[in-house]
């Protein structure tokens, strides 16, 4: 049985993030750098996966970017993954949503993966949709937003969280692909024993020119922050001149006591 | 008539021969029974104790007889040393006895028991009898009478008491019984040099002199057989102490307090980390368990014990004890439990009140190692996210680690980046360059310096957390990540001297890094200051203030660092009223080893606990100087309702607040 779990190198949220000189995504100067949160999710899912199928199965981790999200890779291995591809692409951010799925799918496509693990998003992009995507060209079933997973002799079924807190339960034949949402699983810790055994697995590096056969379909126009807006309002003093002011602020300010 | 007397009076030198069998015997049975000991420590791991021999020799013969660890608490401590010497003081005079009947009087026929030394010799070792028997008394009383919490009774407290109480009883009255015969007859003006063998001796009065020798003769014998018990019985009870309590003066480690064994990361060979079973071990640590007296100080000290959590550092040290006795492949972690093994502050508490130098602290580390590096574990989520942000941005916050230097803007520090030449690195560490409340002390230490004419480098956002916390949570592994990382750092500038503001980074940049090659003196600023004052660099204006004073453990306990932040705040005008347990019996404000990143969710708050110490003492303001303690104590004093009661404060906000406007600056 074949594993792939893909994830994605993202700048840590609390970065101070600034636009890069074309102004269409981010530079990439101070920022601290991890793993997805919800790829480690995915990480998490499928080592245990692995681990409880036994020596049988082989778990690849797959990720697309420049040299740093080596970083990312290596996490993935100590935390239990067998071996990992590289795809090196200096400016995958540049890549719209639809090109980076299809370099996957492309890779993947004759390498008969059963399963195939990814978050549920990107921190930094967002878009949700390299999974299924990914799904779509390789034509897997696949399924969204988990938060429970199990399997069994070639059927997973998978829990996923639907809106207003409503979950559901979805089975699906292999090969198939799930994206992993928060509540999944708490990503492990890799042990240090992992960490030095994963010094030894293999890494191959691909250039992404070999995988890339699509044409984007999205473009990123701009990026920039949101204009800042007034910021919160702090009042002080006597409880009793206190109530008088939030009166007239809410009467000047909002239409609620109008 | 000459002051002596017959050494084998009424027993006859005919006993000479079976007297030392027996007493041989007894030795036999005595090294017999640590013999027996030696396969249990040898479970332990090898570990050299024994090099710088006279160094050892003199701290445990100082640690011995001074009995100094011993009567540093009152209670059961000054009944222990009194005791001693008074038992040392008897055991030294019969072997003088032995050696003047055995030896002088047959090899070189003198006789050093007579005269006015033999009127001396009687008087001491008859009141150290007595105060031998006043003392046992009063421990007899606490154990059984007063009963203090915690303090156990077992089996071997009842056999050694009674033992004990024994041998003095039996020597007195045997005493009295020859003073009856024989001094209160031939010479009663010698007999008021033995005054307790003279009362003792009124018990004979008015009996035959049949029946007085009869008694001597038994008294003796038993008296005799109760010693030779003495003997035997060392190695098979708490008596045993005698022996590897002493013995643990000699084999405490040498190094500086607070040292803990770097890992080589690179050695590949190394698959297992830390301690999860006897035989990870050191066999120093199973010895340790046979050097215990369950004096149960640790305890009292501990701050997690005395705040209900479960951790008992004397429970660790019996655990491992019974383990490797009884079940030594047995699983060690579970048997001390995760829960203890994660309430520990590493304040060092047990490991300084511990008259018998028992290292609890690393046993407590080494398991945690094996937690971390072995199983990914952690004390609670909101350490794994610390952790994790510290391996992403440095620090344990999670904030963006290009900000780290934010508090800085406009206060003048260089930061070192920009290549100019300063006189001290500051080694700000996370909560000065973080935390709002703590970044005033960060503040106040660039004020000192800049009014001594300072110029101070700080390494801005290339700093990262010292990895104090999680070295002390057992993960080694970040920690040498994040050590390396700052000292590449450093040793890239030239750097004459660092200091820091936090304890913590003070403790791991000036004994920790050395071992991974930074060799750069480091001090912390409460020393630092301290020089500047003294060079008269740093003038204050001093301004009356009422204040107490709160030891941080990584710069009293482990530093020795006690006298000078008291001598700064007093040239700073402050008055100072001791908390009970200060200086080397600071009680910790909860955040060592690592606790700072977990969340306290068993018992009560331990720095609630401190902050009523705090308030106990009737002053308005709590003086600390580790930006740990002051964030603890800013939170104690909130959930402890002690708001508008104390205020706490550092010790360089102090000192930036009353530095003097001389008229040439």
């Amino acid at each position: 049985m074949k594993l792939l779990v893909c994830i994605k190198q993202v700048p840590d949220l609390e970065s101070r993030f600034k636009p890069d000189s074309e102004g269409v995504w981010y530079s990439e100067s101070d920022l601290a750098w991890r793993m997805n949160e919800y790829d480690e999710f995915a990480v998490e899912q499928a080592v245990q996966l692995r681990e409880k199928l036994g020596e049988t199965v082989e778990l690849t981790v797959l990720s697309i970017g420049p040299d740093r999200v080596v970083e990312a890779i290596k996490k993935a291995l100590a935390m239990g993954c067998d071996n990992a591809v590289h795809i090196q692409d200096p400016v995958a951010a540049a890549k719209d949503p639809w090109q980076i799925a299809s370099v996957i799918a492309v890779y993947a496509k004759d390498k008969g993966y059963d399963l195939i693990f990814t978050g549920m998003q990107s921190q930094d992009r967002g878009s949700a949709q390299v999974g299924v995507m990914v799904a779509e060209q390789l034509g897997y079933s696949s399924c969204t937003t988990l938060v429970g997973f199990e399997y069994d002799s070639g059927v997973v079924t998978a829990k996923r969280e639907l809106e207003g807190g409503i979950k559901g339960v979805v089975k699906m034949k292999t090969p198939a692909l799930v994206t992993c949402q928060l509540g999944l699983n708490v990503p492990r810790y890799p042990t240090l024993p992992n960490i030095m055994k994963s010094k030894k697995k293999e890494i191959i590096t691909l250039a992404v020119s070999d995988l890339l056969t699509a044409e984007p379909l999205a473009a990123t126009i701009s990026f920039y922050s949101p204009t800042k807006k007034g910021g919160g309002l702090v009042l002080e003093g006597e409880v009793a001149s206190l109530v008088d002011q939030v009166i007239g602020i809410l009467k000047e300010k909002t239409s609620v006591l109008r | 008539m000459e002051a002596t007397r017959e050494i084998y009076w009424n027993i006859g030198h005919g006993v000479v021969i079976p007297m030392y069998i027996l007493a041989f015997a007894a030795f036999a049975v005595l090294a017999w029974g640590f013999w027996q000991r030696l396969p249990v420590w040898r479970q332990g791991k090898a570990l050299d104790r024994f090099s710088s021999y006279d160094e050892r020799v003199m701290r445990m013969t100082r640690d011995v007889f001074s009995q100094e660890k011993i009567f540093r608490v009152t209670a059961g401590g000054v009944f222990h040393s009194l005791f001693f010497w008074g038992f040392l003081i008897l055991f030294v005079g019969t072997m003088l006895v032995m050696i003047q009947a055995d030896l002088f009087t047959p090899l070189l026929h003198i006789n050093l028991l007579s005269g006015e030394f033999y009127k001396g010799f009687s008087l001491v070792l008859d009141l150290a009898g007595l105060i031998s028997l006043a003392m046992l008394t009063g421990l007899i009383i606490r154990r059984f009478v007063i009963r203090p919490k915690g303090l156990e009774i077992v089996r071997d407290d009842y056999i050694v008491l009674q033992l004990l109480f024994a041998i003095l009883l039996t020597g007195f009255f045997l005493e009295g019984a020859r003073m009856a015969a024989t001094e209160l007859r031939q010479n009663p003006g010698l007999a008021y040099f033995s005054p307790v063998g003279l009362l003792a001796a009124q018990v004979f009065d008015g009996m035959s002199q049949d029946v007085v020798l009869l008694s001597h003769k038994t008294l003796w014998w038993i008296h005799f057989g109760l010693v030779l018990g003495f003997f035997c019985a060392i190695p098979y009870t708490k008596l045993r102490h005698i022996l590897t309590t002493s013995a643990n003066a000699f084999l405490a480690p040498l190094e500086p307090k607070g040292t803990i064994a770097t890992i080589d990361m690179e050695d590949e060979r190394i698959e297992q980390f830390g301690v999860a079973a006897i035989s990870d071990l050191t066999w120093k640590d199973i010895f340790d368990a046979d050097a215990c007296t369950s004096c149960k100080r640790c305890q009292d000290s501990c701050p997690a014990h005395v705040t209900d959590k479960p951790l008992s550092p004397m429970k660790v040290i019996k655990q491992i004890g019974e383990l490797a006795e009884d079940n030594p492949s047995g699983n060690l972690i579970e048997t001390v439990s995760q829960d203890a093994i994660w309430s520990c502050t590493t304040c060092r508490a047990c490991q300084d009140i511990c008259p018998a130098n028992i290292e609890h602290v690393n046993k407590i580390l080494e398991m945690r190692r094996n937690l971390t590096l072995m199983e990914g574990a952690f004390p609670g989520d909101e350490v794994r996210t610390a952790v994790s942000n510290i391996e992403v941005n440095g620090n344990p916050f999670g904030m963006a680690y290009a900000a780290r230097s934010e508090w800085s803007e406009g206060l003048g520090a260089t930061i070192l980046e920009s290549g100019e030449e300063v006189d001290i690195l500051y080694f700000v560490g996370c909560y000065a360059s973080f935390d709002k409340r703590n970044q005033q002390i960060a503040k106040s230490f660039l004020t000192i310096c800049s009014s001594a004419g300072i110029k101070v480098g700080i390494l801005g956002k290339e700093e990262k957390c010292c990895g104090e916390p999680v070295r002390k949570l057992g993960n080694e592994y970040l920690y040498q990540i994040v050590a390396q990382e700052n000292i590449e750092l450093i040793k890239a500038y030239n750097i004459k001297k660092i200091v820091t503001t936090c304890p913590h980074c003070f403790n791991t940049l000036a004994r920790d890094y050395k071992d991974l090659g930074l060799e750069i003196p480091v001090e912390h600023y409460s020393t630092y200051v301290c020089s500047l004052i003294a060079d008269e660099r740093l003038k204050l204006e001093p301004e009356p203030f009422d204040f107490t004073y709160h030891d941080s453990c990584y710069l009293g306990r482990y530093m020795d660092i006690i006298e000078q932040p008291r001598s700064i705040l007093k040239a700073a005008g402050g008055l100072i009223t001791e908390m009970d347990k200060s200086r080397y019996d600071s009680f910790c404000c909860s955040a060592g080893g690592g606790r700072i990143l977990a969340e306290e969710k068993v018992g009560s708050k331990i720095s609630e606990a401190r902050v009523k110490m705090a308030t106990d003492t009737g002053a308005p303001l709590l003086i600390s100087n580790c930006p740990f303690c002051l964030t603890m104590f800013e939170d104690g004093i909130k959930t402890g309702g002690a708001e508008g009661v104390l205020v706490v404060r550092d010790l360089a906000e102090i000192v930036a607040e009353r530095i003097a406007v001389s008229a040439d600056r």
